[in-house]
């Protein structure tokens, strides 16, 4: 896949902002946002993305329960999510993990670790 | 308030599975009733009052740091977007520049200093567009001090509530009376919420927390990832 779709899922818009800039920078372009698991899940079933990208502590719904939603969704369950969060308690990357996310970065992160795990996973699932 | 009234009521709800424990129920009841009168004695009710009512206002204080830090680091990506912009045209325009020159060696002889200005500049571009990198990521400190921002008026929040009812417990029973329920608070998020802890402020007293994202890396291998 050539140009693969991000959703980049945060509740800050200059977070938001900072991690398409960083897609783009890595040759990644096509994105779109959303500010909470509601949005990004209305997003998701009405458009079409390849890779979302989503902060944890959100309001309305958080990122685990939007991963669970994308995990349980047959039409959606396929898309790697990455996880780019404040929360560095093992107990919730253990969790991320358990539930299917396909990384875990904590913040504050540096543009080579997004694009190296970005670039890694899209590689796992054959999207590059 | 009636602190004996409530602590036999709590006595006869006891489960018929568990002990009683009526001299629990009597001594916390014989407490509440020595801090209530406390509190009107030594004045407290009254500074509690200020106390409650001061609350709003650091949350305030609060928030409008949170709003401007915000539109601070919006100010700093639209700059950093209009620069990038810029440079990425000078960029293309040096690169440009020394495709001429090389696609004519005798120029690029001749012309030697412009040469290599033109290869500093091209070497130059690269760590400004670094430079201007850094300062974008930089800007997501808004990010986490609003969490910590957002945590901290969150705990204002609770401890104004409990100071209210605390008031509302120590005023006299013709000013309870006056005091209409408090308003149910926002309903909680869903069951399976988990209580997220937000931006680790200090390491060394959080507990089980990764520090670097090689711990996280290290942590996601050991479970097969």
């Amino acid at each position: 896949m050539a140009n693969p779709r991000f959703l980049v899922v945060d509740d800050f818009s200059t977070m938001r902002r900072i991690v398409r800039n960083l897609l783009k920078e890595s040759g990644y372009a096509e994105a779109d946002e959303a500010e909470d698991g509601v949005v990004a899940l209305q997003k998701l079933r009405a458009s079409t993305f390849d890779f979302v990208v989503s902060d944890i502590n959100m309001p309305n719904m958080n990122g685990f329960q939007l991963l669970a939603e994308i995990k349980k969704d047959e039409k959606l369950k396929h898309i790697p999510v990455l996880m780019v969060t404040a929360e560095a308690r093992k107990e919730d990357i253990v969790l991320a993990a358990q539930q299917g996310a396909a990384g875990y970065i904590v913040k504050p992160f540096t543009k080579a670790t997004l694009e190296e795990k970005v670039n890694h996973i899209l590689k796992k699932a054959g999207l590059v | 308030m009636e602190p004996s009234a409530s602590a036999h009521h709590a006595g006869d709800a006891a489960s018929p599975g568990q002990p009683e424990t009526p001299d629990v129920h009597h001594k916390i009841g014989q407490l509440t009733r020595q801090l209530h009168d406390a509190l009107h004695e030594l004045g407290y009710a009254e500074r509690l009052q200020g106390t409650a009512g001061e609350l709003p206002d650091a949350k305030s204080r609060l928030s409008y740091i949170a709003r401007l830090t915000g539109e601070a680091a919006e100010k700093v990506l639209n700059r950093v977007d209009q620069a990038k912009s810029q440079h990425d045209h000078i960029a293309a325009q040096t690169k440009h520049m020394i495709a001429l020159l090389v696609a004519d060696p005798v120029a690029a002889v001749a012309k030697g200093h412009i040469m290599n200005f033109l290869t500093d500049l091209e070497k130059a571009n690269g760590e400004v567009d670094q430079h201007l990198t850094e300062i974008m990521m930089a800007q997501d400190f808004h990010d986490l001090t609003g969490q910590v921002i957002a945590r901290v008026v969150n705990l204002a929040t609770v401890i104004e509530d409990q100071l209210v009812e605390l008031l509302i417990q120590t005023a006299p029973p013709e000013a309870q009376a006056r005091v209409s329920a408090p308003a149910s608070a926002a309903a909680p998020l869903g069951v399976d919420d988990v209580v997220l802890s937000g931006p680790v402020v200090n390491p060394a007293t959080s507990g089980d927390v990764v520090t670097s994202q090689s711990q996280v890396d290290d942590l996601l291998a050991s479970l097969g990832f």
